[in-house]
């Protein structure tokens, strides 16, 4: 395989300018400027009510801003709806395991992938039946998804996403509430996903887990983007640290 | 001969049997009950429609509608008003009632898009009111409460031509409905009745297919509406009333309103019940209505359902002996 290119020189997949959103007098993300280009591997951290899933919300258009822009592929997505995101091959997963629960496991495969515009029963059914291998679930696939366990949820909400051939996935919270062989599963998952070429924003709690996978953490505070850069230079980051420890 | 030299088996001959029988029976009631029975079987037939259009609706797609026989009613009057005050041919109205229905409904499902649960079933108690008060209100055009005369579909002394016809509508019904929860319309349907952030994630387009799903069940309603009107003779605002909503959805839900067939047989049976019940007058609906709790506490998939269920395990469990002593 070709060397992917320098995140760098590498074209821009998304992108906020000045993202702004509240609830009521709640400011949940306040200017917020982020970029994310083909190929990165981006963490994004931060406290409690920072804002962080507020902004996977805006960036997928689960959530319309209430000021500033978004980018896709360098195109305006503003007022795009969640559906137009996806597929723009903006994928997400959620925070709390959003399933379709009284479908089966390959059903839940299906639904993205025959939402895409040209997609066939049989080449939806292939590619579903190669996520669900790559995964480990193949042998649950006409198992009803309320009967998985947590992990087995996680990754088919993770395999639902793939179905959208995204190049830019959004994870909440992906290690949450996993038992630690799960979690080093999940990262071998992304890691493997990543040299394939996706580009993944993941935001968790597990600062251990995240440094280990990415090559660049943003951090969020009060609604505002504190720090963005290696993790050794967030790291060094005091704004960082207060917002952490209150040092 | 033996049935399996043949690839079909003993089980499959029984099956092929029984719905030999049942076919020969359904061709054959006209012929086998007195006028009555073939009323009430009409009538179950239009009811069957209705249910299990209502069924696709709410246990499919999610949206629990109360307003489904409102969509019943406007349909019946397009086409009663439009065959008596324009001489319009009678299928051609109730085309035009389906196609209006159609369009009211996606009007109703896009202003109630961002409705759930009891929200939506308020607010489509209130679409249905508003029709039935109208249609009371404008009793030059309606007729109001005494009802509006309409030209029978046919000239027969005998019903077995509406019933005959009652069939053929809902075998074409329920024939596109299958087909439709079949197709991946029918997937998106129910994947956004289980989780409509998600499916919106996955890139289904939430309003298009929600629209849809009001669109084209009305439409069903609709076609309802407008052959109950024709064979029955005279419309009266009452069609549109809560309560004739309330008995369509005590037939899906003791049914299984999650089935298309279950919930078509119960609309076949509960109404051949509340008229084998009438000899005890108003306790035969205090009946219908413990069978409708019952089924909600113990049976929340329908009585059909779960009968389905329970033979499915006697099967396994007999497949299972069978091989064991094999």
């Amino acid at each position: 395989m070709a060397d992917a290119p320098r995140p760098i020189e590498a074209p821009m997949l998304i992108e906020a300018r000045g993202l702004s959103k509240n609830f009521g007098g709640i400011i949940a993300v306040k200017g917020l400027d982020l970029a994310v280009r083909q190929g990165e591997l981006v963490g994004l951290i931060g406290p409690n009510g920072s804002g962080k899933t507020t902004t996977i919300n805006l960036l997928t258009g689960h959530l319309a801003p209430a000021a500033g822009h978004i980018l896709v592929h360098d195109a305006p997505a503003d007022g795009l709806s969640a559906s137009a995101f996806a597929a723009r091959k903006v994928g997400r997963t959620f925070q709390i395991t959003q399933l379709f629960s009284r479908m089966t496991v390959l059903e839940n495969m299906l639904v993205p992938g025959l939402a895409r515009a040209h997609s066939t029963w049989a080449e939806a059914t292939r590619t579903a039946r190669r996520h669900l291998e790559f995964l480990g679930l193949s042998h649950l696939e006409t198992l009803q998804a309320k009967n998985l366990s947590g992990g087995q949820q996680k990754l088919l909400e993770l395999g639902r996403a793939l179905m959208l051939d995204p190049e830019v996935l959004f994870l909440d919270e992906p290690f949450a509430g996993v038992n630690p062989f799960l979690r080093d599963e999940i990262i071998v998952l992304i890691q493997a996903l990543h040299a394939e070429g996706r580009s993944f924003v993941v935001v968790d709690h597990d600062i251990e887990a995240i440094q280990r996978l990415v090559q660049r953490l943003v951090v969020m505070a009060r609604g505002q983007k504190i720090a963005d850069g290696t993790v050794d230079e967030v790291r060094a980051n005091q704004e960082v640290l207060r917002a952490y420890a209150g040092v | 001969m033996r049935a399996s030299w043949i690839g079909v088996g003993w089980i499959g001959v029984g099956r092929i049997g029984v719905g030999v029988a049942l076919g020969v029976l359904v061709l054959a009631f006209p012929s086998l009950v007195n006028a009555y029975w073939l009323t009430v079987a009409i009538l179950a037939l239009f009811y069957a429609i209705v249910t299990a259009s209502w069924a696709l609706l709410a246990g499919y797609a999610g949206q629990f509608s109360f307003g489904h026989m409102a969509f019943v009613s406007l349909g019946a009057y397009t086409s009663g008003l439009l065959v008596m005050s324009f001489g319009v041919p009678i299928p051609l109205g109730i085309a035009a009632g389906v196609v209006l229905c159609a369009v009211v409904g996606a009007g109703i499902g896009y202003i109630c898009l961002r409705m759930r649960g009891p929200y939506l079933a308020l607010f489509t108690v209130a679409f249905s009111e508003v029709l039935r008060i109208v249609i009371v209100s404008e009793n030059e055009v309606t007729g109001g409460s005494g009802g509006l005369e309409v030209t029978p579909l046919f000239h027969t002394r005998s019903d077995a031509p509406y019933y005959y016809l009652g069939l053929v509508l809902l075998a074409a019904s329920l024939g596109l409905m299958v087909w439709l929860v079949r197709s991946r319309w029918g997937l998106f349907f129910r994947a956004i009745r289980e989780n409509q952030e998600a499916a919106a994630a996955a890139g289904v387009k939430v309003l298009r297919f929600r629209v849809l799903a009001f669109a084209i069940t009305t439409s069903f309603a609709g076609l309802a509406g407008g052959f109950f009107g024709h064979y029955i003779g005279i419309l009266t605002p009452d069609i549109g009333s809560v309560d004739q909503m309330g008995l369509v959805v005590a037939m899906a839900v003791i049914g299984g309103a999650e089935n298309l067939f279950a919930a078509t047989v119960g609309a076949l049976l509960c109404e051949a019940l509340v008229e084998a019940l009438r000899s005890y007058e108003q306790w035969r609906l205090v009946l219908f209505g413990a069978l409708l709790l019952l089924t909600i506490r113990f049976a929340r998939n329908g009585l059909l359902a779960l009968a389905y269920q329970a033979l499915k395990q006697r099967g396994l469990r007999g497949l299972v002996a069978r091989r064991a002593a094999s």
